[in-house]
């Protein structure tokens, strides 16, 4: 008869994956690498703010991006008619991008003589919340028409993002959007949250943006 | 679906752990998971026949704890379920907590030899 015995491991189901994130985070701020978790939901204009941010600052920074998607590579032909770097990290199936994963396309696109690098994770306002990617900072856009009540609804996300962008501010006035609604609810989640309010279309507030961007990767390549 | 993520996660720690212990057969997985973690206890049990499918783990069984989500009030310091009071001091009617537990999502052992 076989003898079972219990065997206690105790351990977090997130805690392999916080140490990888962990360490790729030194090893890029020893490269001088900054990079940017970009997260949002699907049709939140993720790829457009990108073509206006790299936009922006492509003249000041040497720029590289990833692309994570379940499947397709639509927004890494959009991005490459830029001239940009881009890599298309395709997470077959899975929700999220980790830290490993993260890793690899790091190395795929290669990160010497890079000043920022932007993942674009997968549109989704759950797991990628879950999941640390190593990245030196987490961005959020939530555009207009999804409405202002999400930091009550995905208060995981709001509470852990280091900048929040409205997109698709244009058009606020079609929507309920409540914008100083929105700027109480998350205060409470996360009361050092920026929040700013931009226009990937019609590039109302982009400039406010690659302000904080550019001033997020020279903090970042201070020695500590 | 965002718990196959994360189930696939936990065989990945589990094997890590049958490899450094020498384990020859794994009969059970205990997971401890929170009230307030972002993982549905229902949709872990769901899709994890799927995760361990033509794996060494297609026998093994699954067990699942739920860990109460309990706050201490800021005011009072009565601790309460913070889910069955919706977030109110049931003592004092404060409406300011710390939370204690309730988003852990662990591993909690094995049944092996």
């Amino acid at each position: 008869m076989e003898i079972y015995k219990v065997l206690e491991i105790k351990k977090s189901v997130y805690e392999n994956n916080d140490r990888e994130a962990d360490l790729l985070r030194q090893e890029l701020k020893k490269e001088q690498t900054f990079l940017l978790n970009l997260m949002s939901s699907p049709g939140s204009g993720k790829t457009t703010t990108l073509l206006r941010t790299i936009e922006a600052l492509k003249d000041e920074l040497r720029i590289a991006i990833l692309e994570a998607d379940i499947d397709s590579d639509v927004d890494a032909h959009a991005v490459a008619k830029t001239g940009t770097r881009v890599i298309q990290l395709h997470t077959g199936g899975m929700c999220h991008l980790d830290a490993g994963m993260t890793r690899q396309g790091l190395e795929g696109i290669g990160t010497d003589q890079t000043d920022l690098v932007v993942l674009e994770n997968v549109g989704n306002l759950v797991c990628p919340a879950e999941f640390d990617t190593g990245a030196s900072k987490n961005a959020m856009i939530l555009s207009v028409p999804e409405g202002d009540d999400k930091p009550l609804k995905y208060p995981l996300m709001f509470s852990l993002v280091d900048v929040l962008l409205i997109n698709k501010i244009d058009v606020k006035e079609h929507f309920d959007f409540d914008l100083a609604v929105l700027r109480e609810r998350v205060k409470k989640l996360n009361p050092n949250l920026v929040v700013i309010p931009i226009s990937a279309k019609t590039g109302e507030g982009i400039g406010e943006w690659a302000d904080w961007l550019r001033g997020a990767v020279k903090s970042w390549n201070q020695p500590e | 679906m965002h718990e196959l993520g994360i189930v696939y996660e936990v065989i990945k720690i589990v094997d890590e752990f049958v490899i450094a212990n020498d384990l020859t057969k794994v009969d059970k997985i205990i997971l401890e998971i929170g009230q307030l973690s972002q993982t549905i206890p229902h949709f872990v049990e769901a899709c994890y026949p799927a995760a361990v499918s033509d794996t060494p783990y297609q026998e093994t069984k699954l067990e699942i704890i739920v860990l109460p989500a309990r706050g201490e009030c800021q005011l009072c310091h009565e601790i309460f379920n913070v889910v069955d009071h919706r977030k109110i001091c049931p003592n004092c009617q404060g409406e300011d907590f710390s939370l204690i537990s309730g988003r852990e999502f662990n591993i909690k052992e094995v049944v092996a030899y």
